[in-house]
């Protein structure tokens, strides 16, 4: 029986689903690959191959405005990360085990929504009822607030495909509830709490789109530097500097897979 | 036995304690309660739930003299001031807007449809794949995701540039057709190819959460039965992978419809999505009340999609 | 830059914007702590009018005596009591010269860029400002209209110029578009005089066998005067008043139009001005056709707002 139901599933995988498969795998890594590959020609048209280099490399190490908005990025995809966990991780654990109606709304609405309607209700916010300038702590807040609920969502996953059992064991044994926190509930959902961190720091670097709203003058980020650059001059630079972003979301990605590989379909 | 014999006092103390170790621990299970989701409730209520209200309240204000919002109320009476209706007037007074929300629409329905031949087989092929392979298959349509979604805009504008393979190619094979050359980047087309590039992950992965969970066997009695391989996938698998397309298409869709970077950077003079209309509002003609009613409207376009999948997506069944 | 640093042992921050509205949109999100700003002629209307400005010093600017009357006492800021002018550029037709020769096209006319009879010849290889304020003021004064009209007849009948013309242009481009004019692939722009003049640099030190110039439509053109204002919330008045002071030399102020070719306000300047750049009528015009060309004005909500809709209309339709 067994046998039988496998050899007619790979029957099934057959020669035109792996053709259209491939197809689509190629539709989405080649574009890719043409922007890796064209960061080391030797020529300012990203039109054909002139030769191998690696000067857009050492004018982007050398590119000072670029660096600072590669630091600032970094800074804030950490404080925001490390915040966004904490509360993401509390939000995971009030969802599952509290069921609030109320507080899953406000965390997983976030996520659902179309970024611009974010960033522009708290441009409005900043500027209207707090009165602040928009800088670092802005674009902090802002990716804090999206990126809540992704943590949560892996947390909470991470929860539901827990045994309840464990958790009744610790307590039945006169563990209090900070105790079973601490030695059982923790260390288990410790691996979704890393990807929901990491996945959080990527989501920070990464953000354009309410960036863009809420960062205001004098401060800004990566993304937003690599827009600019591909709206005014287009140089193999921002090749360049998108091959080492992509190395950089790629271990991060490999990363958080390595903790929770459950956790990347349970994001539907 | 011995319970008689222990003084009724004891008795009623060792109750008392017992009652009070539960309603310690009904206590904690409140305190815990607000202790866990209380601060990131409160983050949200003040980050996320007030400043939609304000987005709200602000359609309802005039703009201010020099961009942003005109004063509720002012010591002169002679500025402008208070709340009005006149930013959703303005709104519907001219059918650009509303043709601007159905280019939008229509846009967002090409690239969810795209998106779903692009990704049906894809995610056919993963779900009907060995269990080991599985995984590494889900991560490698992932890890383009993982690039900065400019990278990926970015990547097309080379990929469609005037002097580029596919342009060429494009270009030669038009040329001896007799036809003119045709630009393919600064178009809609590009428009749409980068919005189903950014968004192909989005459907995959909903689709491969529900096919992977369909019983093999039902389709092994299909066979049986007599069904051809088309049959087999028109009568029994796709009606199963609704919820899985359904919840893949909105996750497509909603995104779509707010975009603003792709007809940004890719678009030609035509491409004026909603996204573009409200981020022009706002950092542009400074005009905040028209911006926030034009994300008001886009807002409610969002809710009724969203509730439209869900009510879809909800009726088939157990497979989502 | 480097050389006020060593003057005046302090440093200088600098930070950009692409045009007017993006720098009156962040400064109305509340940007602060700018000593210095570098606004053209609308926007400082608009600063003005909002009080957001600190009053000059004039004991503290003595070179002011370098520029020339002509650019000072605008009716934005009659008396000059915030702002001293510091450059100013046109917007112009910039175009391939050995390209349109050869298609014998009349560049001396907004024509150029608004007749399809015109415009057939170089579809796909025009662009326009992607500036409401621009292409609407080009095309009000093609009409024969001032580019500060506000009837909306007026605007409605540019929209549908517009519109008309739309078609044959390759896009509506506000900053790249020098690097298409330098490469080749457009032959015609509608953009600022010292960007053209950039392109042709660029064209010649890449060695093309064309060269780029630019030329004033004889109905008349938009004059930007860019000034140099001290924002209220800036924490260094007195480094501010010397910096202006600094770029009113003679010297220094010539740099600037060496480097880039915008028109220099400043009479001192013209001694260190390079000659081929001083002769261009682009950067300097003459006198008769100073007449012609228009500052652009403020708008007030309503009609940023109108306009917002007419410039959808355009984009889209």
């Amino acid at each position: 029986m067994h046998s039988a139901v496998m050899h007619s599933q790979v029957m099934r995988r057959g020669r035109w689903l792996w053709a259209a498969a491939l197809a689509v795998y190629a539709f989405l890594y080649v574009p890719l690959a043409i922007v890796v590959a064209y960061s080391f020609n030797d020529s300012r048209l990203n039109a054909e191959w002139v030769g191998f280099t690696l000067h857009w490399y050492q004018v982007l190490l050398n590119d000072e405005d670029m660096l600072a908005a590669a630091g600032n990025s970094l800074l804030i995809a950490l404080v925001s990360s490390l915040v966004a966990t904490v509360l993401g991780t509390m939000a995971g654990i009030a969802m599952h085990r509290y069921k609030l109606k109320l507080l899953t709304f406000m965390v997983l609405t976030p996520v659902a929504m179309p970024e611009i309607l974010l960033g522009v209700s708290l441009l409005l916010f900043f500027i209207q009822v707090l009165n602040l300038t928009l800088g670092m702590l802005s674009i902090v807040l802002a990716h804090i607030t999206f990126s809540i609920g992704f943590v949560a969502i892996i947390v909470r996953a991470r929860l539901a495909g827990m045994d309840e059992s464990i958790f009744e064991a610790a307590r039945d044994l006169g563990a209090s509830q900070w105790e079973t926190f601490r030695y059982v509930t923790f260390p288990l959902i410790l691996p979704g709490v890393v990807a929901g961190g990491l996945m959080a720091f990527t989501l920070s670097i990464d953000d354009f789109v309410i960036t863009f709203f809420t960062a205001g003058v004098g401060v800004s980020t990566l993304p937003l530097h690599i827009y600019s650059m591909i709206k005014i001059a287009v140089t193999p630079e921002v090749n360049a500097v998108s091959t080492l972003l992509m190395l950089l979301t790629l271990t991060m990605i490999v990363l958080a897979s390595r903790f929770a590989p459950d956790v990347l379909k349970g994001k539907a | 036995m011995m319970k008689s014999v222990l003084p009724v006092s004891l008795t009623s103390i060792l109750s008392r304690l017992r009652e009070r170790k539960q309603s310690n621990r009904f206590a904690n299970f409140k305190l815990t309660k607000w202790l866990v989701s209380g601060p990131p409730f409160v983050f949200l209520l003040l980050f996320f739930v007030m400043p939609s209200i304000i987005m709200v309240l602000a359609s309802f204000r005039y703009p201010g003299e020099f961009g942003g919002l005109a004063p509720l109320t002012a010591a002169d009476p002679a500025t402008l001031q208070g709340v009005t209706l006149e930013t959703y007037r303005f709104f519907f007074s001219d059918p650009i807007y509303s043709q601007v929300f159905i280019k939008s629409i229509l846009m967002a329905f090409a690239t969810t449809l795209i998106c779903l031949t692009m990704a049906y087989p894809l995610a056919l092929l993963i779900a009907r794949s060995p269990k080991k392979s599985r995984d590494l298959m889900v991560l490698l349509v992932i890890l383009p995701f993982a690039s900065n979604f400019l990278i990926r805009v970015y990547a097309w504008m080379i990929v469609l540039g005037p002097q580029s393979v596919l342009s060429l190619m494009v270009n030669g094979f038009l040329q001896w057709l007799g036809m003119g050359p045709v630009h393919l980047l600064f178009s809609s087309f590009a428009v749409l190819v980068a919005m189903v590039y950014v968004h192909l992950p989005f459907m995959v992965l909903p689709l491969y959460t529900n096919l992977e969970k369909h019983d093999p066997s039902l389709l092994d009695a299909a066979q049986d039965l007599g069904a051809n391989a088309w049959q087999r996938f028109w009568r029994v698998t796709f009606p199963l992978s609704l919820p899985g397309i359904f919840s893949g298409s909105a996750l497509v869709f909603i995104p779509v419809l707010g975009m603003f970077a792709v007809p940004d950077i890719l678009g030609g003079t035509g491409d004026m999505l909603i996204g573009n209309l409200i981020k022009e509002q706002f950092l542009g003609t400074r005009d905040w009340p028209f911006g926030s009613t034009l994300s008001i409207m886009l807002t409610i376009a969002v809710l009724l999609i969203a509730w439209l999948a869900a009510k879809l997506a909800g009726s088939r069944g157990s497979y989502v | 830059m480097a050389r006020f640093e060593a003057q005046c042992g302090c440093r200088v921050v600098q930070d950009y914007y692409s045009d007017n509205e993006e720098m009156l949109a962040k400064l109305a999100a509340g940007a602060t702590g700018y000593d210095l700003i570098v606004p053209t002629g609308n926007a400082m209307e608009s600063l003005i009018r909002q009080r957001a400005l600190r009053p000059l010093d004039k004991g503290m600017l003595p070179n002011l005596k370098n520029i020339d009357p002509v650019y000072l006492n605008t009716p934005f800021d009659p008396g000059n009591s915030y702002s001293v002018p510091y450059a100013y550029t046109l917007t112009l037709i910039g175009y391939n010269r050995e390209k349109i020769r050869e298609l014998d096209l009349p560049v001396d006319s907004w024509a150029v860029i608004f007749e399809p009879r015109y415009l057939e010849k170089i579809r796909g290889r025009v662009t326009v400002l992607d500036s409401q304020r621009e292409l609407l003021a080009a095309a009000l004064k093609y009409l024969g209209y001032s580019a500060n009209d506000t009837d909306e007849t007026h605007w409605k009948q540019a929209r549908d110029l517009i519109i008309r013309a739309k078609p044959y242009w390759a896009a509506f481009n506000a900053s790249s578009y020098i690097k298409e004019l330098t490469v080749g692939n457009i032959w015609l722009v509608h953009g600022y005089s010292n960007d053209i003049f950039q392109a042709d640099l660029d064209a010649q030190k890449a060695g093309r066998k064309f060269c780029i110039t630019s030329s004033i439509p004889k109905e008349g053109a938009v004059l930007a005067l860019d000034s140099m204002v001290l924002h209220k919330s800036g924490p260094r008045p007195d480094l501010a008043h010397h910096f202006i002071n600094f770029m009113l030399e003679g010297s220094n102020s010539a740099e600037l139009t060496n480097l880039i070719g915008s028109g220099n306000p400043n009479r001192d300047a013209l001694q260190y001005i390079r000659p081929e750049v001083a002769q261009n009528p682009a950067v300097f015009p003459g006198h008769a056709q100073q007449a012609k060309l228009e500052m652009l004005r403020d708008l007030d909500r309503h009609q940023r707002r109108v306009l917002s809709r007419i410039w959808t209309e355009i984009k889209l339709r």
